[in-house]
């Protein structure tokens, strides 16, 4: 998967769980900050990114990420590896 | 000033020398502690309660039993049982009294004996006058406790007597538990409400002075029966509330060795439990105690926490089987029908269990953050969180990973339990929920959320 597969995919499942329009989220957004993801709902995010990849994450790396970028590019590592 | 500089260290500093968590953590001490009596400083080393054989005896059935339902004879057999297992083949529960006085508490010592445990022995317990000494006689037993009131609050106004009337008629029945063969254990209620140079003092001497004639096993036994609670261990409390002091001088102005001393405390100050382990550590090799504290009015030392104090003591197990404190919790909720507080330490039912999703994130991590030591091994408790709004999804995903029993790398992540978690913030936050949810409302969830698990890994 390329990275712009892989970010159109992030962009459309944040939008789809945090109803918001996915042509507004930019890369530098942060999740908590200009999305207003609170704890539960990150984790939310991070599982729904995992099933719609198909994937097991591990669990302190993955929330880590902080951003949109962030999170394309910890998905597209994990993709082609 | 000295000053302290920061060590940036690779690895943690655990103290594990303290702290081993296989074991409860270790009581250490370092140099002697000082007590001013009649102007002159005397040291006790706190380190030689580790050289001394401190033990446990028990008086679940004779002052735990003033304070609530008798038990019936079934249930003292059972409970006399654990006790045996729970302070293992070294006898650190050493003895039992029980009361003589009707044709149950008869039958229930025949009963108990017929188990031919060693440990504990069997005692008795009367008032200290020649009709009681009766029964001690026709039951056959080799020690018995007698009730010898020793302040003045109890000989002028209980007994209507003069402190001689009071010391004559104890005397007469210390002798004659000697003519019958049968070791007296002096209960010296109200000790630290009394006249130690006045009464108490003088009353041990001639004790001791009767113990002359009688070989070392029949001496007498002293009991400091701080019948209200006002008992102090701090340093440098006055006569006669001083534990340390009491101690310091019935062993070296009475001559009384630590073998033949025993505390028995009450909980009216909150100090139960501490007076009496100190009591031990100033150099007295009895604790007197009761199965989780029941006793008249707000308790005596409870026995499970004297043993827990005496493996950190200690250091070691020396043949204690911790777990049984969990049986002997379970039998009285569920046999005797006695519920213990929740947050009762090591028995309770939320004593190691979190509600903050703060504190489950650091169990979930690394258990020994937030469990006091290994409660799983010892006492077959493992941690548990009670989840709420505040227990957070590390709560979740330390729940069911608990019911589901998984370990290690098989442990699901918070994103596996996230469904759940939102299903309990929704009970909160659009329900108006106000109590906490239950392990029948999460075992619903875990089989509609993962059901793959449920049907995997579910226990019985």
């Amino acid at each position: 998967m390329t990275r712009d597969e892989v970010s159109q995919q992030v962009k459309k499942i944040t939008a789809r769980e945090l109803n918001l329009n996915a042509d507004n989220i930019k890369e530098s957004d942060q999740f908590a900050v200009e999305l207003g993801a609170d704890s539960l709902k990150s984790i939310e995010l991070v599982a729904a990114f995992e099933e719609e990849f198909n994937l097991s994450v591990n669990e302190e790396e993955a929330l880590k990420v902080q951003s949109i970028g962030g999170a394309i590019d910890f998905f597209t590592k994990l993709l082609n590896k | 000033m000295k000053t302290y500089e920061l060590q940036d260290i690779p690895q943690p500093n655990l103290l594990e020398g303290m702290f081993p968590y296989s074991l409860p953590p270790l009581i250490q001490f370092e140099g002697t502690i000082k007590e001013e009596i009649d102007g002159t400083i005397v040291e006790f080393d706190p380190g030689e309660v580790t050289t001394r054989d401190i033990h446990i005896t028990d008086t679940t059935f004779r002052d735990g039993q003033q304070a609530r339902p008798p038990y019936t004879k079934e249930q003292m057999v059972k409970l006399y049982e654990m006790m045996s297992r729970l302070g293992g083949p070294n006898g650190v529960i050493r003895q039992s009294e029980f009361f003589l006085y009707t044709k149950n508490d008869r039958e229930t010592i025949d009963a108990c004996r017929a188990l031919n445990l060693k440990f504990p022995e069997i005692t008795g317990w009367i008032r200290a006058n020649k009709g009681d000494f009766r029964l001690v006689k026709e039951m056959g037993l080799k020690e018995t406790g007698m009730l010898t009131s020793s302040s003045d609050y109890h000989i002028f106004y209980k007994q209507n007597q003069t402190r001689k009337q009071a010391m004559d008629q104890y005397v007469e029945v210390v002798e004659a538990a000697f003519e019958a063969g049968v070791r007296p254990r002096c209960h010296l209620e109200d000790v630290t409400r009394a006249d130690l140079p006045g009464f108490v003092f003088p009353f041990v001497q001639k004790l001791e002075r009767l113990s002359e004639q009688v070989p070392e096993n029949m001496k007498v036994k002293i009991r400091l029966c701080d019948t209200m609670g006002f008992g102090l261990s701090y340093p440098n409390a006055k006569e006669p509330r001083s534990i340390p002091k009491m101690i310091w001088r019935l062993r070296n102005e009475c001559g009384i060795p630590p073998e033949r001393l025993e505390w028995h405390g009450h909980n009216d100050f909150h100090k139960v439990h501490i007076n009496a382990a100190s009591a031990w550590i100033y150099g007295l090799n009895a604790l007197n105690g009761t199965l989780f504290g029941f006793g008249e009015r707000c308790g005596n030392p409870p026995l499970e926490g004297a043993i827990i104090e005496y493996v950190a003591l200690k250091g070691s197990l020396n043949g204690i089987n911790l777990s049984v404190i969990t049986e002997l919790a379970n039998y009285y909720q569920k046999v005797i029908g006695t519920q213990l507080a929740p947050n009762y330490p090591f028995v309770g039912k939320d004593f190691n269990t979190t509600r903050a999703g703060i504190h489950a994130g650091g169990l979930r991590r690394f258990e020994q953050i937030y469990n006091i030591f290994d409660t799983a091994a010892l006492l077959n408790r493992p941690p548990r969180v009670a989840i709420t709004d505040k227990s957070g999804t590390d709560g979740i995903a330390l729940w069911v990973n608990d019911f589901l029993g998984l370990k290690g790398d098989e442990r699901l992540t918070v994103m596996k339990v996230a469904k759940i978690q939102r299903w309990v913030m929704d009970q909160y936050e659009k329900e108006g929920r106000m109590s906490s949810i239950t392990d029948q409302e999460l075992e619903e969830q875990v089989k509609t959320n993962l059901p793959e698990y449920y049907s995997k890994y579910r226990k019985n």
